[in-house]
């Protein structure tokens, strides 16, 4: 998240809203997105029990809790970049993936 | 005679730590980095999805598809809140 907000103007810049996703309250994704001086919403997944995040594939049973993944999806919908795990934290891929679209 | 018990004892606990060892052992780093592979890929049509954020005074939706044709959207899943990244 931190990183993310660092680049939120970048991101913005190229057009890209940034929406952060968890499985905590909306409450806690608040105080935590405050903790952070976060911008962007950060949804909760929380109301329907990580429904939307086991649509991502990212649901995981043995921790139950979310795997850490960070998609770029284009305005058409699609994927267009992933960033998953231990790759996630680090959003550079994408933020460059968002400013070549904005070039090209 | 008894001393002999006794060295027998131990023994068979020393075996039992060592055979129990690798149970507990803790994972390597590189066994803990063997991601499954994930269910979605680069050109997939992003799952849609409504979801609440607090916003501060009352709680909003956001959605997918409201940035349709519009922007792109960034969508960042993290383990919970107050986790790193």
């Amino acid at each position: 998240m931190r990183n993310l907000q660092a680049n939120y103007k970048k991101l913005e810049e190229a057009d890209t809203q940034v929406v952060g996703v968890s499985m905590d309250s909306p409450f806690a994704n608040k105080a935590f997105g405050d903790s952070l001086n976060v911008t962007f919403p950060i949804a909760s997944d929380w109301f329907d029990e990580g429904a939307t995040t086991k649509a991502y594939g990212l649901w995981d049973p043995k921790y139950k809790a979310a795997r850490r993944a960070t998609f770029l999806v284009g305005k058409d919908g699609k994927i267009e970049e992933i960033q998953a795990d231990r790759e996630a934290v680090d959003p550079t891929k994408i933020v460059t993936a968002c400013e070549r679209k904005k070039k090209g | 005679m008894r001393n002999h018990a006794i060295h027998a004892l131990l023994l068979l606990v020393a075996l039992a730590a060592v055979l129990s060892a690798p149970a507990v052992r803790p994972l390597r780093a590189d066994e803990k980095e063997k991601p499954a592979p994930l269910k979605l890929k680069v050109g997939d049509t992003a799952p849609d999805f409504t979801l609440k954020y607090f916003d501060g005074a009352k709680l909003q939706d956001v959605s997918l598809h409201e940035f349709r044709g519009k922007k792109n959207v960034v969508v960042a899943f993290f383990v919970f809140a107050f986790t790193g990244g």
